[in-house]
């Protein structure tokens, strides 16, 4: 009895010594593979933005240095926003600058946006966070707005999904 | 027996080939339709609450206009992303939603005055957190004055 579990262990044994190589290799190959990036399979996603619907997106661009959005105010109603930022996963996250032009009847660190119609917000300067040409990117905007025709104009946020490929040209 | 061990040795190399390639399918393929259908997901969310909103003001001023004491029930299948629903000023009825990339207010004016029970109103701001409940729920719009609308979640 104990000469037959000594020859299974010496057999798990020798199994163990024989594969363990090949294991080995498998292992370091799907490391290099991961490291050089042939894993990430979210560069086969289709790019889209997704915003909700009452922002809708029409358009978007990234080029180097510059992130281009284009929005759809279908609220219903003229509002003002107070701040727009864009963020992202990485470790520092994307910096971009956006420059707003005081419009309308907001305060001069606002911008007002008629119902109904479509606005281009442009994001500058944007830096660190993977942004980097040719690369894919995926992109988090987050919009605090209100309502220009409330009386105690409370302030909303809403946030958005950018998820495309940083264009050279 | 050398023969046989080749032929052994043969079959084992197909099998791991097989299983290689159907993993190299299956795999990416997962993520990707996995991917895909999170972001249809919030957009499916995003389209039903929408229509919940609507439906709510949109009855709302019809029964404002029907009159005091006009009253009727719809009923509205809030999504599990919603958390809660509140009323702001009498004129703006807000859907706070999760997505997979943030919190989201989705907001729905109203022409005539909003309101609901008492007990949940303090200042400007009704809350209605029986709308954060996910599923079929009934939702009782009543014209209680000749000044505004009450919706309650029944």
């Amino acid at each position: 009895m104990k000469s037959m579990i000594n020859k299974k262990s010496q057999a798990a044994l020798e199994f163990l010594t024989t594969y363990g190589w090949a294991f080995l290799v498998v292992g370091v190959t799907i490391s290099a593979l991961y490291y050089f990036g042939a894993l990430d399979f979210s560069k086969y996603l289709p790019q889209n933005c997704v915003f909700p619907s009452q922002f809708k997106c029409a358009d978007f661009s990234l080029t180097p240095g510059q992130v281009r959005i284009k929005l759809t105010n279908n609220i219903g109603e003229d509002v003002c926003v107070k701040a727009v930022s864009i963020t992202n996963d990485a470790n520092p996250p994307v910096s971009c600058s956006f420059g707003a032009q005081a419009q309308g009847i907001c305060a001069a660190s606002e911008f007002g946006w008629d119902h109904s119609a479509d606005k281009e917000f442009v994001f500058s300067s944007c830096s660190g966070g993977a942004y980097i040409a040719g690369e894919r990117a995926e992109l988090k905007v987050t919009m605090v707005y209100y309502a220009l025709n409330t009386p105690s104009k409370p302030q909303h946020t809403f946030n958005g999904k950018i998820n495309g490929r940083i264009t050279t040209s | 027996m050398a023969e046989s061990q080749q032929a052994k040795g043969q079959s084992a190399l197909e099998y791991i080939l097989i299983v290689a390639i159907t993993f190299v399918i299956i795999v990416p393929t997962t993520y990707l339709f996995y991917s895909y259908s999170r972001e249809s997901g919030a957009e499916l969310s995003d389209a039903q609450v929408t229509k919940i909103g609507r439906t709510i003001v949109d009855t709302s001023t019809s029964i404002f206009y029907s009159g005091v004491g006009s009253k009727t029930t719809v009923d509205v299948n809030i999504p599990d992303s919603i958390k809660g629903a509140r009323i702001i000023d009498g004129k703006e009825l807000v859907f706070n939603m999760t997505t997979t990339f943030g919190e989201t207010d989705l907001v729905f004016f109203s022409s005539v005055n909003l309101t609901t029970t008492g007990t949940n109103c303090a200042n400007n701001v009704c809350k209605i957190p029986e709308l954060g409940n996910p599923g079929v729920n009934k939702v009782k719009i009543e014209a209680v004055s000749t000044e505004s609308v009450s919706i309650v979640v029944i």
